[in-house]
């Protein structure tokens, strides 16, 4: 600590002083005896030379723990002026010196060791969270002589001698009653930048597949918000819900990304097939080629306690996205806004907390005609799946008790001509779900632990949770026949009570609806991260 | 909702976007227009703009019955075997029909298929199947297209010139062939419309009207004078007569053909005369009639005139005879 060795300096060279003044004073007093007595101070004082030899150690050390002890003191009860001087930065041969001291920017700042000891905490962890160094340590050193109260940071990294990472896993998807195996490479810091490089493959059974490669930079330059690119190719497979295959190719960036606030471009190309030939027939009005050229922003506060279980705090998103920004008309033209609002408190016994919520959404083209223009399919509301509204905060999609998409405007398929006179045929497999322009989904959930402390101390809960929802048209002048009393007459609703049983590789839920019985979901997350030691 | 249900209920065909002053621009589409046209059938035309490359347009869909392009060998085919529109059913089994229409379903297709994505530069099929996408999109199926019908027709870099000449030699075959079948009749077999017709009409307004005059194709076309007659004549009966788009009240409901899968229209005999031309020689003949009962009314007239002055004469003679 630069405070506690100045101040040792201070007290040797103090103590120095000291003995220097005893001699002098000695001299002064006595004449004739003062040879003697001068004798028999040299002597002493050369047989003092010799004590104190093996002494200056242990009270050299005594003195630094009372200093210590003193300098913490003082920390605690006192602000401790204190300025830096330099901060130095060893042992980064690849990262760039201006990505570091960006993030250690606030120490400079510093005036106090308060002050300095929480700037040291944060840069170390905000340096680690950059994931391209094995270890960061920060040494708060005194500063030069000539300048007193000042101190030199010492900022030392070791990058990371496994650049290459990797990971695969298994995942359960619950709104797509599906699986995907996912693998991801990720390359670290091959520019110098912070830079994080990575190519991922999806591929979901019967639903999901995508390939991907982006790369992030964390903060570039000037521009202290950190930067992210990414191309993707995306395909899902809607085929039983809505009788349509959806492939996306395209690149998305990320402009603004904070705690708060996020800033996304998107442009991709989107394809809607309907390999089937079964599609109802505004699906098949919707399918072919467009361009999504649109930009995202979504606001974001959550200030629950927890994001699987919460028991007290509240959250709020708000998600808007323009589509059609190019100078093309051509491009799909849409307005979208979603609102999240979740609140929960505590009841105060067997930790029970009652979480509601409300989601709402609302879709629009724009341009001209628009009122005759229907919505572009996919951007649609489709509500329904099994995922739990307490942990989602993605606008109004899940209701629990109902299927993946089982809410909402229906029209009937194609028939073929065998089927013509089969009017027994089951009617969810004849109709496709074309979603809603306006949905809006509320809930009110009640947890609880079970009475025995096994069940507690495992995380196991349990919860009765009520959830009502509605989705409609709008476009396509579907809006003038839209009323409130008929809008809210068509709501549907759901009720159940069940238990919920987390563990580290998987969270299943068995929940009971009286309506449809006991129903089981199981959410898988079974990474497997791997190491690569191939220096790039 | 009562609307939006008859509109599902109505025949809808779906085609690509129209331009060229036909109906609809896509040579794979306007032959089943045409064949609707043929059947009398009243139908609604809706345009897909954004799916260039889909093998399932054109499609004709009624409620929920939907007859795909990619299905059957065709949407007129699915219109005949669903027993929705036959036109064929007493030339189905001729042989010389049967390889006429071939000829036009193979020789002058492909030849087509050439003109449009590698033979000419390309702006008529930009017009057609890319205008209404985004430049970037609409440039990558381009390419995609020219590709595929490269691959489709065996060309490649060093057979394109060979490949060339057997095209347009066949098409020109074909076009003879087709001319000296036709000779001064208004259609091809019985003189009665049949998909052949539909196929081949199809074929020829395209020709006609998509591709530029210097277009090499087009101009072997037009050395056959009664193949162009025909085709402008059909075009100003069966085309430019009516829209599709409103349905006549009409006594016989020719969309529960597509409820029940019947019979249709036409699978009675084919009526002697176009309505068009009746109304002429209606109108010819009523004013011959007028000008005949005219005249007969003057002569009579005339008649009843002349008769009547000399009976008054010998009345007045046999008088002063009495006096004496």
């Amino acid at each position: 600590m630069a405070a506690s060795l100045q101040e040792e300096r201070k007290e040797q060279s103090s103590v120095a002083d000291g003995e220097d003044e005893k001699p002098s004073n000695g001299e002064d007093e006595e004449d004739d005896g003062d040879e003697i007595e001068e004798e028999e101070e040299e002597e002493e004082e050369e047989e003092g030379e010799e004590r104190q030899k093996p002494v200056p150690k242990e009270s050299r050390t005594r003195l630094q723990r009372e200093k210590m002890e003193n300098l913490f003191r003082r920390i605690s009860t006192e602000r401790v002026p204190l300025r830096v001087h330099d901060v130095v930065i060893k042992g980064n041969t690849k990262t760039k010196d201006w990505l570091i001291e960006a993030e250690v920017e606030a120490i400079k700042n510093a005036t106090t060791v308060q002050e300095l000891l929480q700037a040291a905490t944060i840069a170390n962890a905000r340096l680690h969270r950059l994931g391209i160094f094995d270890s960061v340590n920060i040494t708060l050193d005194s500063g030069p002589p000539e300048l007193p109260g000042t101190s030199n940071v010492i900022v030392e990294v070791v990058e990371t001698k496994s650049p290459l990472t990797g990971d695969i896993g298994i995942f359960s998807k619950p709104e797509a009653r599906s699986w995907s195996l996912e693998g991801s490479l990720k390359v670290k810091n091959l520019l110098g930048f912070g830079d994080l490089w990575d190519g991922s493959l999806s591929y979901g059974w019967d639903q999901t597949s995508e390939i991907s490669a982006g790369v992030a930079f964390p903060r570039f330059k000037g521009w202290a918000n950190p930067l992210l690119a990414r191309l993707s190719l995306l395909s899902q497979d809607w085929l039983k819900f809505s009788s349509y295959k959806e492939r996306v190719s395209g690149i998305s960036l990320g402009l603004i990304s904070s705690k708060n606030h996020d800033l996304a471009y998107n442009l991709s190309w989107r394809t809607l097939t309907d390999p089937s030939q079964m599609a109802s027939r505004s699906v098949r009005r919707q399918l072919g080629h467009g361009l999504l050229s649109s930009i995202k922003y979504t606001f974001k506060i959550d200030q629950r306690n927890s994001h699987l279980r919460p028991t007290r705090g509240y959250a709020f998103v708000s998600t808007s996205q323009v589509g059609g920004l190019a100078p093309d008309h051509r491009c799909l033209r849409f307005l979208r806004q979603e609102f999240d609002l979740r609140y929960a408190f505590p009841l105060g016994f067997y930790h029970t907390a009652l979480n509601f919520g409300v989601s709402c959404g609302v879709l629009f083209p724009w341009g001209r005609g628009f009122l005759n223009k229907p919505s572009p399919l996919p951007e649609r509301f489709f509500l329904g799946g099994n995922s739990s509204p307490v942990c989602t905060l993605g606008g109004p999609t899940t209701l629990l008790g109902f299927k993946t998409r089982g809410l909402g405007p229906t029209e009937p398929r194609r028939q073929v001509r065998d089927n013509f006179d089969d009017e027994s045929s089951d009617t969810y497999s004849g109709r496709d779900y074309v979603g809603g322009d306006l949905a809006l989904t509320t809930f009110a959930d009640i947890s609880f632990d079970l009475p025995l402390r096994v069940f507690q101390e495992a995380g196991i809960h349990g919860h009765f949770f009520a959830c009502a929802g509605n989705v409609t048209r709008l476009t396509e002048n579907a809006c003038r026949d839209l009323s409130f009393q008929k809008f809210r007459k068509s709501f549907r609703s759901s009720a159940g009570f069940g238990i919920i049983v987390p563990t580290k590789l998987f969270r299943m839920e068995v929940s009971f609806f009286p309506e449809t019985g006991i129903y089981i979901k199981l959410s898988i997350w079974c990474p497997c991260v791997f190491n690569c030691c191939n220096e790039v | 909702m009562d609307e939006q249900v008859n509109q599902r209920e109505e025949v809808t065909l779906v085609a690509r976007k129209a331009c060229f002053g036909l109906p609809t621009a896509c040579p794979s589409c306007l032959p089943v227009y045409i064949y609707l046209k043929f059947a009398q059938t009243p139908f609604n035309l809706d345009f897909n703009l954004t799916y260039p490359d889909s093998d399932q347009i054109p499609y004709v869909e009624s409620g929920t019955y939907v007859a795909y392009n990619n299905e059957k060998g065709g949407v007129i085919e699915s219109l005949k075997e669903d027993g929705i529109v036959d036109l064929d059913s007493e030339v189905a089994g001729v042989p010389d029909w049967i390889s006429t229409k071939a000829v036009v379903n193979t020789w002058l297709a492909d030849a087509l298929m050439y003109e449009l994505w590698v033979g000419s530069n390309g702006s008529s099929a930009h017009k057609i199947y890319f205008s209404d996408l985004p430049w970037p999109i609409g440039k990558f199926l381009y390419f995609k297209q020219t590709r595929i019908t490269k691959q489709l027709l065996g060309i490649t870099k060093d057979n394109a010139d060979r490949r060339e000449e057997e095209i347009y030699g066949k098409a020109t075959i074909a076009y003879g062939a087709l001319a000296t079948r036709l000779g001064d009749q208004s259609f091809f077999f019985e003189n009665r419309p049949t998909s052949l017709d539909a196929v081949f009409l199809g074929h020829a307004l395209f020709m006609l009207h998509a591709f530029p005059e210097t277009s090499v194709l087009r101009s072997k076309l037009l050395e056959h004078s009664n193949l162009v007659r025909y085709a402008d004549k059909l075009r100003t009966e069966f085309i430019e007569a009516g829209s599709s788009s409103s349905i006549p009240p009409s006594h016989a409901d020719p969309l529960s053909s597509f409820a029940r899968g019947g019979t249709s229209n036409w699978s009675s005999k084919p009526k002697s005369k176009p309505k068009k031309e009746r109304t002429e020689e209606e109108k010819k003949f009523r004013r011959r009639a007028k000008y005949f009962l005219v005249t007969q009314l003057v002569a009579v007239l005339v008649f009843l005139s002349l008769l009547g002055g000399s009976h008054d004469a010998e009345v007045e003679l046999d008088d002063d005879d009495y006096d004496d």
